[in-house]
């Protein structure tokens, strides 16, 4: 079926990893930027065409693209599996596309020390893609460490404000739930007495004889929260807007567009089918979390003044929604996550690329000190009115259809959480219109009016225009033609009886 | 091969969005281009839309409904219910929208910004479309969202300044607030039903599933908050910050209509639910009365005329509250309507399309004219320097205040009857306001065209140019012939037949007669005496206290409002905030002192700073764990 020599999902894991290695080694500069724009390019490409081939591509278990290589490890069960199921491959396909548009901004970014700040970034992306393309628990688990390491040392180095101070907060919280979420995964391995990491031997075993309730329970809620502090579950969630914050641009697009939905997508394709009843023990708790997520966290995002900690904020708002779809336990809100994830990754990521974006004209992240911008940049002006939009849930984008089916999915499990989420609606309003306004609306401000006529800000270049493209086009083709990502959905999601069906 | 009602009905969706999607990608800085896309974008629409109207052609599904999404055992389809209030509905927006292009090819012509101007009209165009096309509530909230958002788009278009970005802001924020009980209203409708197909809860509510009150009125909000009813009216006189056409097609004619018109398709909800239909009721008189009041004292002229919308807003949406299902109609298929009231609603919804978007036309010739002055008391005698806006804006004064043989007459009768049957209070509350539009709109009328020019904007005033003028006379036309039902060539007959009428009732006939002879008589008599045509505002000079009393009526809510965004919201807001900071990300960061100080050691290497020291401490770290990993085990 794959006429290609190579197997694509280990290509487009191995391609940006081997550009890394080479760059370590020593590259010159030259040799580096071209093997970074390889290094981007191949797991986008690759992304793109394995969805377009996912309908017609020959199942294992549900596995399409199915691989398995013994790493020298298969006395413990583990072996490199790769393969892409109804819920991966949407993820899959937006860690490439976010990856591309990051790296693409990188190299145009003109970043100090630009060899190491690319390295890092294509660890990240080699990592990202062998998380979403993992069939196996541990290498699922050992991707994303990759790329999280990467991303501590992106925030430490090339960080901006607070620098080391956020790069410490993001390392504890997120290496203790890193931790617990490993923990969480060998009880799983040990428990199960599969003695295999391998999803699908897994879940064969726990389906013939399901784990007894009380492991369960004490399973689910170690994963729930080691995910939830790598997905800023309340009141876990500071590293995430000071992190951020600190950031620089193409990481904080890929930790928040990409590696930050880990965590649900551990939850959804690990926790949920093989402990419903733990889940079903939690599901109270974790959906009151995650509506202080949506509802105190939305309104401290509307106290926001800086762009980037606001943005960071309404991430960390919108996450609640993706854990209400879980807390839900249904297809319908599985259903909803993982369109969720795929819309909420594009438009963060395009947040984050314009609000540096924006800094590049204003050199400042305070939404006061700005104003009036449309004017002079009204490209960038539509740009980000558009993923304004789209993250504030306008039909014609992705984000959109997660929001409108997690609201479906959880009035058929709690009226009342539907009712408080949905005022998130309002909430996420005021601050996405207020922000739009301040930066780009109305008279200038006096800071930036001294800004503006020593540097006058020009429009978006060429360089940020093609990233911003892409990813707005992938936002729009999921708002206007979302079967794209629900029809292998949900095929898969049907199959899974383990869920209770809505 | 003549083209079949699917393929109209398509082409009324698609053409606008085309034109809209064509302008965004290509046309950015061809602003005479992007105005002939859209122009004749919006011709083949009303040409489609008046052939699919007046074709005969009537099904609950034109094209059979297509799956939009599908998990699990959820499904969101698209699909179309063309019925009579559905093609009078596309009707309106068909011929109110293409004159107000036309109109704006004449009003935008210096405009820097024309070509998102008029992609921003196309947008309007498609997602308006939807709301009438839509055959399911879901489907309708989809492209509610998005005429909303066209609406942010077109209030922003004069972005630089301050108060057109605080008015598109506030117009989708509060619009959210009615959306929020509309979403709600429909998952409740989902799981009750277990459909969100309008014809389908229809006929589940015939065959005796229960309704209960709160899903109507959650539904209902999403009307309060799309035809600004009290207490969410406070956007719609900000959103006149837009250019004066928006104001004409959006914000008077058709997007503020479409509460109305949502409310007429589920109808079934009501009539299961007559505890809702008081509300709705009240609700709406409440809104006729104090938009009628706060009305008198406005100077813009613009904003006479948005609090006159509201006002007439109330009107329908009380008409529809008073629906009373006569006995005849209790035969009638599910889908059609069966309330006099929605009926009257709907046909006064019509009228109303005419002689308002009428009136703010004229309204954009008048400030076209004076170079853009907008204030009345600085215009005077125009009359003779603009005739042909005066002539008409005079058709659309007679024809809003009930001028008999005017369009707004038969509408506003058939409303006045229905509350003198139902409702003696209600009845006594829309004379009144029907008194004080005759005053106000007199008012205005008088202060803007007679008397003298009193400013150098209105002695150099022009009359418009034909681009202007020829939408003008056309929707005078209209003002005047709207009323008469038989125009329609039995097209809409299942509204129209069951508007309410005195028809063989010759006490009432006589009553409701005089009535509304003598409330249009009284109001505007007064006016005309009280009212000249002179800088400053006669009741201001004669009566401050009423006046005082007036505009603090018109005021408190838009200082409540600020009061909340400024003082209540954002307070919380900065008070979560530093719970955030200090307790929650404080507290954890405390309870995790231990585990610093364990990782305190790594956090210190992480501060050396350089760079090549972390990448091969991150390298030889991976690869110990692998040797470690792989080796060890075997």
């Amino acid at each position: 079926m794959n006429p290609f020599p190579v197997d694509l999902l280990l290509l487009s894991i191995a391609t940006p990893l081997a550009a890394a290695l080479i760059i370590a080694f020593g590259a010159h500069k030259k040799l580096a930027l071209f093997l970074a724009y390889i290094g981007f390019s191949v797991p986008a490409l690759v992304a793109v065409y394995l969805v377009a081939k996912f309908a017609g591509a020959p199942q294992h278990h549900g596995y399409a693209f199915f691989t398995s290589y013994d790493m020298g490890l298969a006395a413990w069960g583990i072996k490199l599996t790769l393969g892409l199921n109804g819920i991966s491959l949407g993820l899959f396909a937006l860690a490439g596309i976010v990856g591309f548009a990051a790296g693409f901004y990188a190299l145009q970014s003109g970043a100090e020390r630009l060899k190491y700040y690319l390295l890092l970034l294509l660890v990240m992306q080699g990592g990202l893609m062998g998380v979403f393309a993992s069939v196996d628990i541990f290498f699922f688990y050992f991707f994303h460490e990759f790329a999280l390491i990467a991303t501590f040392i992106m925030v430490g180095v090339w960080g901006g404000r607070d620098r080391n101070y956020a790069a410490m907060m993001m390392t504890i919280y997120l290496t203790l739930g890193a931790m617990l979420s490993l923990a969480g995964l060998i009880a799983i391995y040990i428990k199960s007495g599969a003695g295999t990491f391998d999803l699908i031997a897994l879940r064969e075993t726990i389906a013939a004889q399901p784990l007894s309730a009380l492991v369960q329970k004490n399973i689910f809620g170690i994963l729930m929260f080691g995910f939830g502090v790598l997905v800023s579950l309340f009141p876990l969630h500071s590293w995430a807007p000071l992190g951020y914050g600190a950031a620089p641009s193409s990481a904080a697009m890929l930790h928040a567009g990409v590696l930050k939905k880990f965590g649900l997508y551990g939850l959804i394709q690990i926790a949920l089918p093989l402990l419903p009843s733990g889940a079903g023990h939690w599901a109270h708790i974790l959906g009151v979390l995650a509506l202080c997520n949506v509802i105190v966290i939305g309104f401290v995002t509307i106290a926001q003044s800086d762009l980037k900690q606001m943005i960071g904020y309404s991430s960390v708002m919108h996450m609640g929604y993706a854990f209400l779809g879980i807390a839900a336990m249904s297809t319908l809100g599985v259903g909803g996550v993982v369109i969720m994830m795929i819309g909420h990754g594009l438009s963060v990521a395009l947040l984050f690329l314009l609000a540096t974006s924006i800094h590049h004209r204003t050199q400042t992240f305070d939404m006061a000190e700005m104003g009036g911008l449309a004017k002079q940049a009204p490209v960038l002006a539509a740009f980000f009115v558009a993923t304004t939009f789209a993250s504030i849930g306008l039909p014609g984008f992705a984000n959109f259809w997660g929001e409108l089916t997690i609201f479906i999915a959880l009035w058929g499990f709690s009226k009342w959480m539907t009712i408080a989420a949905v005022a998130g609606i309002i909430i996420s309003a005021i601050y996405g219109l207020r922000s739009a306004a301040r930066v780009f609306f109305g008279p200038q401000s006096a800071t930036f009016a001294k800004v503006a006529a020593e540097h006058s800000p020009a429009d978006l270049r060429w360089s940020e225009r093609v990233p911003a493209l892409v990813l707005l086009a992938a936002l729009l083709l999921v708002g206007f033609w979302p079967k794209i990502i629900t029809t292998p959905l949900n095929a898969h999601l049907n199959h899974a009886p383990y869920i209770s069906q809505k | 091969m003549a083209p079949t009602p699917a393929h109209l009905a398509l082409i009324t969706l698609l053409l606008p969005l085309a034109s809209a999607a064509l302008i965004a990608l290509f046309l950015r800085r061809a602003g005479a281009l992007a105005q002939i896309v859209s122009v004749l974008a919006c011709a083949g629409y009303a040409a489609a839309a008046l052939a699919l109207a007046f074709g005969g052609h009537r099904e609950t599904a034109v094209n059979a409904s297509l799956d939009w999404l599908a998990i699990g055992g959820f499904t969101l389809s698209l699909g179309i219910k063309f019925d009579d209030i559905a093609a009078l509905m596309l009707c309106i927006v068909a011929v109110v929208g293409l004159c107000v292009h036309i109109f704006s090819i004449g009003y935008m012509h210096d405009d820097k910004a024309r070509a998102r101007y008029f992609g921003g009209l196309s947008i309007f165009m498609f997602s308006m479309t939807g709301i009438v096309l839509a055959d399911n509530l879901f489907m309708m909230f989809i492209f509610w969202e998005l005429v909303g958002f066209s609406s942010w788009l077109l209030i922003n278009h004069y972005c630089e300044k301050q108060s057109a970005a605080d008015a598109s802001k506030k117009a989708f924020i509060v619009n959210r607030i009615g959306d929020f009980g509309f979403l709600l209203g429909i998952i409740a409708c989902y799981y009750v039903f277990g459909t969100v197909n309008l014809a389908e809860i229809a006929s589940k509510v015939h065959g005796g599933v229960a309704v209960i009150a709160c899903i109507p009125l959650a539904l209902f909000c999403g009307a309060i908050g799309k035809s600004a009813q009290v207490p969410l009216q406070v956007w719609l006189p900000d959103a006149m910050e837009g250019p004066t056409p928006v104001s004409a097609l959006i914000h008077a004619a058709t997007m503020v209509a479409a509460g109305i018109y949502m409310l007429c398709r589920i109808e079934p909800l009501f009539a299961a639910a007559p505890a809702a239909l008081n509300v709705v009721m009240w609700v709406g008189v409440i809104t006729a009365l104090y938009a009628a009041l706060c009305a008198i004292t406005q100077s813009d002229i613009k904003k006479v005329l948005a609090y006159s919308t509201l006002s007439q807003l109330g009107y329908m949406v009380a008409a529809f509250g008073l629906g009373v299902a006569t006995v005849s109609n209790m035969y009638a298929p599910y889908d059609t309507l069966f309330f006099t009231g929605a009926a009257a609603a709907m046909f006064h919804l019509t009228t109303h399309a005419a002689f308002k978007a009428l009136l703010f036309l004229g309204s954009g010739s008048v400030i076209a004219g004076c170079h853009h002055e907008q204030d009345i008391f600085k215009m005077g005698g125009l009359r003779k320097k603009m005739p042909v806006t005066f002539i008409t804006f005079t058709i659309g004064v007679l024809a809003i205040i009930g001028m008999p043989f005017f369009a707004g007459f038969f509408s506003k009768d058939a409303i006045l009857y229905l509350a003198m049957l139902k409702s003696t209070p209600v009845f006594i509350m829309l004379a009144l306001t029907a008194i004080l539009t005759a005053f106000y709109m007199v008012r205005l009328w008088k202060v803007t065209f007679w008397g003298e020019t009193r400013t150098a904007e209105s002695s150099h005033a022009h009359e418009s140019g034909p681009a202007m003028l020829f939408p003008l006379i056309v929707l005078g036309i209209l003002s005047i012939i709207a009323g008469y039902t038989v125009i329609y060539g039995g097209a809409f007959d299942s509204i129209l037949s069951r508007i309410p009428s005195t028809y063989g009732d010759p006490l009432h006939h006589t009553i409701i007669l005089i009535t509304s002879l003598a409330v249009m008589v009284i109001g505007a008599g007064a006016a005309l005496l009280f009212y000249k045509s002179a800088a400053t505002d006669s009741l201001r000079d004669r009566i401050p206290g009423v006046f005082t009393i007036l505009t603090h009526l018109k005021e408190t809510p838009d200082r409540v409002y600020n009061y909340y965004v400024a003082k209540i919201q954002q307070r919380f807001a900065l008070f979560l905030n530093f719970i955030d900071q200090f307790f929650i990300g404080g507290l954890v960061v405390r309870g995790l002192a231990g585990v610093t100080g364990f990782l305190g050691l790594g956090a210190r290497a992480l501060h050396v700073g350089s760079i090549h020291a972390y990448l091969y401490w991150f390298l030889a770290g991976a690869v110990l764990i692998w040797a470690f990993a792989a080796g060890f085990l075997h």
